[in-house]
């Protein structure tokens, strides 16, 4: 018989081999670096600098803080919106459908860059069009750059509007996954509509849900792009500083690797954690 | 042209013993076919002379020469598959040139074949088209027909009418036993179905749970078989089996009392091992070998469930005393409507006597 | 009957009456973005409500290349993202084939590592990947460095694999008995049969290269080598800058993903709902 392992490691070695050194030995290696204190020359082996000052950083806790909030905050939001943009896409009454898909889904192909930009100027604080606008029905403007809270608020309405039409594109697709002869079914046995969606649809959603939540959560929790460019680096004074803008600062403005590394690995040990709920969670429904 | 032998041959799927050491002989030009239920190991085996699946112990010899690591291409084979297994991107002539092309094979041999193929299965006219174009039995000439461009030494057949409707079938069968008179070359075809391996074989390989029952010529295996299973799996309808138990040896024959009623006792003709007075056995006999009451040896009453008119025969399906089935072939009677009772009579000669283990007693 | 219509025509009201204002919301981010980029500098900062397009895009255009090269940016975005999206079609095409279709020793070991990676946070990795490659390498402000590194795509391989085991085995045994060897098995036919799973994932990887921000930022950060979403995201925080400009840059960026998500939202659709079903 021919070498099958053979002919199999020769399909998969180029991507092993990018594996290998793009991304298994990087991840060693920062673990290896998180141990050091990489502020002298050369690198020496230190606890304390990195993983000692993590515990007693306050700019650490302020980050962890902020990223928790956001992600506490906006993925249900995120997630329930998109429940409800992709149930409504899927009813047969609805009219001009492929309008409303691509107001919805077309968020998802814009760069982060370009939506940072129109966001900031969208909400500028002295000739924001929000402002204006709130302005015009007689209401306050909002300090959106110089509140840490209203700081906060717009990150999260910018991360939902970006993402929801992703996530919804996924329920969609497990939404025309179920078998339209469960509903008609439903139907003569009298269950109403909004029944079908509590009892029926949310039930064979769930693992679907998790899935979004789950990515949602991990995709949140790495936020650096929107509180780099939107909210101007973290501002007003580390109020939307998040552990990725964190990582980033300390890596690669005060280039010190060590202690960037001692982050990213708090980072990873969250979404382990996380994956190991959605596991749990996952095994409670069988 | 070549023979296929099997010395043993092993198929082992991590622990799971699949084919427990099959030894064959496959003549030259001979049509040989594989029949057995699904999961006797059939398609394995022709899986294993084709190369595609590796062999865990014994030898295969294709052309006197094993070919244990031999790739599947250079054994001398060509395979029709079950589904077909025709490229869908492409269209029938480059189906049929593609694995000459991928060799290298020259370009004016490679056109002069694949006309050749389509010649003698008459698909001339349908080189263009893709195969989502071609209807059931038009797919199926074409997977032949790449087999037989490659001309190999062996042809292996696996499964390749079975998803062909009824008609088609017979039509391909037939079109198939042409071909190989044709072609004169070593077949070896793989089936489910006992009516194509009937009408198909040269030989008949009947397996069973990853072990070679019995070998032989369709009629050998209809008269004769080795034992229960072969005599069941070989006739259709399939054949009745009927309880009883053994009353007395005498000389080269023995005395068996029918489990139903004990007062019908038949003498049957057994030369070698005699069981022992009061064993089990079970009585065979063919749905169409059941006498006129009166004309056999024993009459029986049976109870009539249904009965299937086919216009030349009929069926009667009944039960014997209340517990066992019997299907029985009778001339159609245009006279009159079923009656509820019907009277045969068995007759010795056309009895198979098993033993308790399924075993044939002769 | 009359009841039944006109309950359904309440339920139609009531679908519509929810949707029609949240696609509004919607869209009205990006609808801005296209009237920002035609409007004048001091029209943006007005105190007026300037809700459609004016006419000075070009005028935007040209003091966006003024502020950067926008244009050069563009090119090496474009290049970038074609050869990104080709090699990674195929190296995780390989993969993924070499998962669904052979049994080999280290298999579940390879398959568990791509599920592992999935969950991982990017900065974990990004840290050293920098050092290494900006450092040890020296590849710092060099097209290597943007397209070898994000190679490895878990999401791809994935998705190749389920294609290619939902394909019927005995296509791929008929052409090994025909003595097919087994990279043109997979080039000849593994691969033209996956051609919607590949269009599918093209779509995403391509998108994913165009707009990636962190990676491009970090290693080419060097004027004339940075990438679109890189040279424009330096100009945003920049006080005497054309916002104009930035705006006309961004809808340069993302006009074409529409173009691409409005043609081919099929493949697209697939492509991000692949992830999901498993």
């Amino acid at each position: 018989m021919p070498n099958r392992n053979r002919i199999a490691y020769a399909f998969l070695a180029p991507y092993l081999l990018i594996f290998a050194t793009f991304w298994l030995w990087p991840i060693i290696n920062s673990f290896l670096i998180s141990f050091q204190n990489t502020r002298v020359n050369p690198w020496q082996f230190s606890f304390a600098s990195n993983w000692g000052r993590l515990f007693g950083d306050p700019a650490f806790y302020n980050a962890l803080y902020n990223t928790l909030i956001i992600l506490v905050i906006q993925v249900p939001v995120m997630i329930a919106i998109a429940t409800v943009m992709a149930v409504m896409l899927n009813s047969p009454l609805l009219k001009a459908r492929a309008l409303f898909r691509f107001a919805f889904f077309a968020p998802v192909v814009v760069g982060e860059v370009a939506y940072a930009a129109v966001f900031r100027l969208m909400f500028n604080m002295d000739f924001g069009i929000i402002n204006k606008m709130l302005n015009s029905i007689g209401l306050a403007s909002v300090s959106w750059f110089a509140d840490a809270n209203a700081a906060m608020a717009l990150l999260i309405i910018a991360v939902t509007w970006r993402w929801a039409g992703y996530n919804a594109i996924i329920i969609l697709a497990g939404l025309q996954s179920i078998p339209e002869d469960v509903y008609e079914a439903a139907t003569l046995d009298r269950v109403s509509k909004i029944r079908q969606f509590f009892y029926i649809t949310l039930p064979l959603l769930k693992p679907i849900i998790l899935f979004c939540v789950v990515l949602s959560v991990i995709g949140t929790m790495q936020l650096f792009t929107e509180p780099f460019l939107i909210t101007n680096r973290g501002g007003p004074g580390g109020g939307t500083e998040t552990l990725g803008l964190l990582l980033y600062r300390q890596g690669f403005t005060s280039l010190n690797f060590g202690y960037a590394s001692a982050i990213a690995y708090a980072m990873t040990v969250l979404a382990v954690a996380i994956s190991l709920l959605n596991l749990w969670l996952g095994r409670e429904r069988q | 042209m070549a023979e296929v032998s099997l010395k043993n041959v092993v198929k082992r799927f991590g622990v799971l013993e699949v084919i427990h050491g099959a030894d064959l002989h496959v003549k030259d030009g001979e049509f040989v076919v594989f029949v057995g239920p699904s999961g006797c190991g059939k398609s394995t085996l022709l899986r294993m002379i084709a190369g595609l699946e590796d062999i865990s112990g014994g030898e295969i010899n294709i052309a006197g020469r094993a070919v244990n690591d031999v790739e599947p291409a250079d054994r001398g084979i060509a395979m029709v598959f079950q589904s077909y297994a025709l490229y869908p991107h492409m269209t029938v002539e480059e189906n049929l040139s593609f694995g000459l092309r991928m060799n290298g094979n020259p370009k004016e041999d490679t056109e002069r074949r694949v006309r050749g193929v389509a010649d003698i299965l008459q698909i001339s006219e349908l080189m263009k088209r893709r195969p989502k174009q071609l209807s059931g039995g038009q797919r199926q000439r074409v997977a032949i027909g790449r087999a037989i461009v490659r001309e190999p030494q062996v042809f292996l057949f696996d499964e390749p009418l079975s998803n062909l409707d009824a008609e088609l079938r017979v039509q391909m069968r037939v079109e198939i036993s042409k071909l190989h008179k044709q072609l004169g070359t070593t077949m070896i075809y793989v089936t489910h179905d006992q009516t194509e391996a009937m009408t198909l074989a040269d030989r008949i390989v009947v397996l069973r749970g990853g072990n070679i029952e019995q070998v032989g010529t369709p009629l050998e295996l209809y008269d004769d078989p080795a034992n229960q299973f072969v005599a069941g799996f070989v006739g259709s309808p399939k054949m009745n089996f009927i309880k009883a138990r053994v009353v007395a040896g005498e000389g080269s024959s023995v005395r068996v009392a029918l489990a139903s009623d004990e007062t019908k006792v038949l003498a049957l003709p057994v030369a070698q091992a005699k069981p022992e007075p009061g064993a089990a056995v079970m009585l065979g006999v063919r749905p169409g070998h059941f006498r006129d009451a009166g004309q056999g040896d024993v009459d029986l009453t049976v109870t009539v469930d249904v009965a299937e008119h086919l216009g030349n025969t009929s069926y009667v399906y009944a039960t014997l005393a209340g517990q066992e089935q019997l299907v029985i072939e009778r001339p159609e009677s245009r006279n009159g409507a079923d009656s509820d009772t019907l009277s045969v009579a068995l007759s010795t000669r056309n009895i198979l006597l098993f033993d308790g283990n399924g075993q044939r007693l002769r | 009957m009359k009841s039944k219509s006109r309950s359904l025509f309440l339920r139609k009201l009531a679908l519509h009456g929810l949707l029609v204002p949240l696609a509004i919301v919607w869209m009205f981010p990006l609808w801005m973005m296209l009237v920002f980029s035609t409007m004048p500098d001091h029209g943006i900062f007005s105190p007026d409500i300037e809700l459609l397009p004016s006419g000075n895009f070009l005028t935007n255009f040209r003091n966006l290349q003024a502020d950067t090269d926008f244009v050069g940016a563009m090119f090496i975005s474009i290049v970038v993202a074609v050869t990104y999206t080709v090699l990674s079609v195929f190296l995780t095409s390989m993969a993924g084939w070499a998962l669904a279709r052979y049994r080999f020793h280290g298999r579940s070991m390879v398959v568990a590592i791509i599920l592992g990676t999935i969950t991982l946070p990017y900065f974990v990795v990004v840290i050293p990947q920098f050092i290494m490659v900006a450092r040890e390498f020296g590849l710092a402000n060099t097209w290597v460095a943007l397209i070898v590194p994000p190679l490895f795509n878990s999401l791809g391989v994935l998705f190749m694999r389920q294609s290619f085991s939902m394909m019927p085995g005995e296509l791929f045994d008929a052409a090994r008995v025909e003595g097919v060897r087994e990279w043109q098995i997979f080039l000849r036919i593994a691969m033209p049969l996956a051609r919607p799973t590949i269009a599918a994932l093209s779509i995403i990887l391509f998108l994913a290269s165009w707009n990636n921000y962190l990676w491009p930022l970090l290693i080419n950060s060097r004027p004339g080598m940075m990438t679109a979403p890189v040279a424009l995201g330096t100009l945003i925080g920049l006080t005497k800058v054309s916002w104009g400009g930035i705006m006309a840059g961004a809808v340069l960026l993302t006009a074409p993903m529409l173009a691409v998500f409005v043609f081919l939202q099929r493949h697209f659709i697939a492509g991000i709902s692949a992830g999901a079903i498993k």
